[in-house]
């Protein structure tokens, strides 16, 4: 709990500080700042992340991309706390995180990082309602079941969900819907960081379309990494990056395909 | 929350859910039955006689002779001569004697031939005597006084007449319908063999046997008559009110005063207890006619054992069928952990760590449990009071009040812990791969 307090602490310094000193203090205002990260799945297989250094700043929208088995999800698993460095350190919202216990990181994902993944992003037999109210519940922060409530009405009105979705089960919603509702509970503890890992490549174009716009607008300030193999979407977002230039060394091995020449081209 | 999703993902696994639950039902069911009947014999047994010191019969076994005279089951052995009654009578160390003969039933209950002795010095429980619910005890030759169960059971009351048959089938061809007994008296429920019995008048039962026979003087009514004249005044002072009508009839009728030829079984009170092993070693060695003494205390323990176990081994079968049952929960559970990966991907990634998924599988697992012991102590509830006058009827077995017990509360607990050890295999499966899975559930 002591962290977790410290944790909020910091948050409201953090915010007291850049809206006085936005542009005095830089460092504040990282998101995710990255060094020297490692990362493999055994002690004997080579990196599969070679990160030097990487820094994200707060409100930043990040288009990121890369191949199939370029590190992404791994990365993502990285910065969300699922995974530890082999070495290096990962730095969210000023703070060391990759240092943090197990528990601790899963407080601070809970709080601060909203996550939607590409499908499968709720649990199927909860309803809406309580696929979301399970996000307050894990963050257990101390907003009141009414503004809670209130704030998800909001986000399902934003997300142009009908209320009635609310009471049904998560598998009875069409796919687009799941999504949008992946978004409301990603959203809802007001993560300053979201995490986005391919979302749309279940929706046809239209969809895509009309996904993306609301993402863009629900996001608003939260700092956000998208994460999508579909150069399409590179459109949506002012800052690009790929896996070959985050972390060269290890995807220039993988990548020597028909993908990477892109990739380096782009960057 | 957790609970609420526990609640819901069993709802989803409804078929599985509701086959473990309730073979776990069957199995806690199964188990707080044996454990309640082996309580409640228990119970019963201690219950049935206290306050004699021994039980004199012709010499069968230890056994035969408890079941027979005290629990009213069994056939009962040859018969004990009048001189031998008469002798043991007149040993000082008797205080008092109650004489049975056993063989006729009516409408299936078993027929006991007595005295007024019998409600004089009969005690079960606590020591507690037998109180009359209606009526009073023998009034004449042809009076009978029947148990609480078959007051209800046949709907008799007081001045009623009822035939009885002999042998000990429940349809019997050979009534003696020329001797009808006029009911004088009902007991109060006392919870034991006694309840279901229907107990006449030796003399009656011997008329009704062979035609009337007429001794005035007899050896074996002059000690216990005087005796129980002198109660019977107690007892008057004590219930004038209640009495008055028919202390006039009890004092002119003796039921002591008739000399059966035999009898069938003998119990005893003696003026002291300790000289109890002595007594009951002159009877069995006495010469004139062999007989044989037991000390009810002792055959009590003796058939507790053997019945002991029988029930511990029950008892030990049904324990393990609900482990069964507990690792078939496990077994469910660890089943659908594949189809949970998606599930705990989520959770992780909303926050929760590994060990509140293996706190999730053990709500689960609790909560099955938990509704099935439930379900269990409400199925046996129904089924023991289903069940009761059918055992009573048939097993002699009383079911007294509370049915569940420490022992049950023992049992239930004990279920709970083996669940919580049992479910640890699938929420410990939940937590590794909690530990190791990334967020995303095709990682």
């Amino acid at each position: 709990m002591n962290t977790i307090n410290k944790n909020n602490s910091t948050h409201s310094q953090r915010n007291a500080v850049s809206e006085g000193h936005n542009a005095v203090n830089k460092e504040r205002n990282t998101a995710i700042e990255v060094s020297n990260l490692q990362f493999s799945y055994t002690k004997e297989s080579p990196p599969i992340i070679d990160i030097k250094a990487w820094q994200v700043s707060q409100g930043e929208h990040v288009f990121l991309s890369g191949p199939s088995g370029s590190g992404k999800s791994t990365l993502l698993n990285l910065l969300c706390g699922t995974l530890t460095p082999t070495q290096g350190d990962i730095a969210l919202l000023a703070q060391p995180f990759s240092t943090l216990s197990n528990r601790q990181r899963d407080k601070f994902r809970a709080r601060n990082i909203g996550v939607v993944f590409q499908q499968f992003n709720l649990i199927p037999y909860l309803s809406v309602a309580q696929n979301i109210n399970a996000a307050v519940y894990f963050a257990s922060t101390n907003v009141s079941k009414t503004a809670s409530d209130a704030k998800l009405r909001h986000l399902l009105d934003k997300l142009q969900l009908p209320s009635h979705v609310l009471h049904a089960k998560a598998d009875a919603l069409s796919i687009g819907q799941q999504q949008r509702v992946a978004i409301a509970r990603a959203l809802i503890n007001d993560p300053q960081l979201l995490i986005v890992d391919e979302p749309t490549s279940a929706l046809d174009t239209d969809a895509r379309d009309s996904f993306m716009s609301l993402l863009k607008d629900v996001a608003g300030e939260s700092t956000m990494i998208f994460v999508s193999h579909d150069k399409a979407m590179e459109s949506y977002f002012d800052r690009h990056c790929s896996m070959s230039e985050l972390s060269p060394s290890t995807n220039h091995i993988k990548t020597r395909g028909d993908e990477a020449p892109k990739a380096q081209e782009r960057a | 929350m957790l609970s609420t999703i526990a609640i819901e993902s069993l709802k989803r696994r409804k078929t599985t859910a509701i086959l473990t639950l309730l073979s776990i039902t069957i199995s806690i069911s199964l188990l707080l039955c044996v454990d309640i009947i082996r309580t409640q014999v228990k119970t019963s047994f201690t219950r049935t006689v206290s306050g004699v010191d021994l039980i004199v019969g012709a010499p069968s076994g230890q056994l035969n002779l408890l079941l027979s005279s005290v629990f009213n089951i069994g056939t009962p052995t040859k018969g004990i001569e009048y001189k031998s009654i008469a002798a043991l009578q007149s040993n000082k160390q008797v205080s008092w004697l109650i004489p049975l003969s056993l063989g006729d039933t009516h409408r299936g209950f078993r027929v006991v031939g007595t005295t007024n002795s019998f409600f004089d010095h009969f005690k079960y429980g606590d020591m507690q005597s037998l109180e009359m619910a209606a009526g009073s005890t023998f009034t004449q030759p042809l009076s009978t006084v029947i148990g609480a169960d078959i007051a209800k059971s046949l709907g008799y009351k007081v001045g009623d007449k009822i035939i009885i048959s002999h042998g000990l089938g429940s349809v019997s061809f050979n009534n003696h319908d020329d001797h009808p007994f006029t009911i004088s008296g009902i007991v109060k429920k006392t919870g034991t063999p006694v309840d279901k019995a229907v107990y006449v008048t030796l003399q009656g039962l011997e008329e009704a046997h062979t035609g009337p026979k007429h001794s005035p003087t007899s050896m074996l009514g002059r000690k216990s008559a005087d005796k129980a004249n002198e109660h019977e005044h107690e007892h008057e002072h004590e219930h004038e009110h209640e009495h008055d009508e028919h202390t006039k009839e009890y004092a002119v009728y003796n039921s002591e005063a008739f000399t059966p030829e035999s009898v069938s079984v003998v119990m005893l009170g003696l003026k002291h207890r300790v000289t109890a092993l002595q007594l009951q070693y002159q009877i069995n060695q006495s010469k004139k006619e062999p007989l044989m003494a037991i000390l009810p205390g002792m055959a009590l323990a003796e058939l507790w054992q053997i019945m002991g176990n029988v029930e511990s081994l029950l008892l030990g079968l049904s324990g393990l069928i609900v482990i069964c049952a507990l690792i078939g929960l496990a077994t469910m559970l660890l089943a659908t952990m594949r189809e949970r990966y998606q599930e705990i991907a989520v959770l992780r990634t909303i926050g929760a760590g590994p060990f509140t998924l293996l706190l999730l599988i053990q709500i689960e697992a609790m909560l099955l449990t938990i509704v099935s012991a439930a379900l269990s102590l409400g199925l046996v509830a129904g089924l023991m009071s289903a069940l009761k006058p059918w055992l009573s009827s048939t097993y002699g077995l009383f079911l007294s009040s509370p049915l569940f017990g420490q022992s049950s509360v023992i049992i239930i607990l004990l279920i709970l812990g083996c669940t919580y050890l049992v479910s640890l295999f699938p929420a410990v499966a939940a937590y590794r791969r909690g530990l190791h899975a990334g967020l995303n559930a095709n990682s």
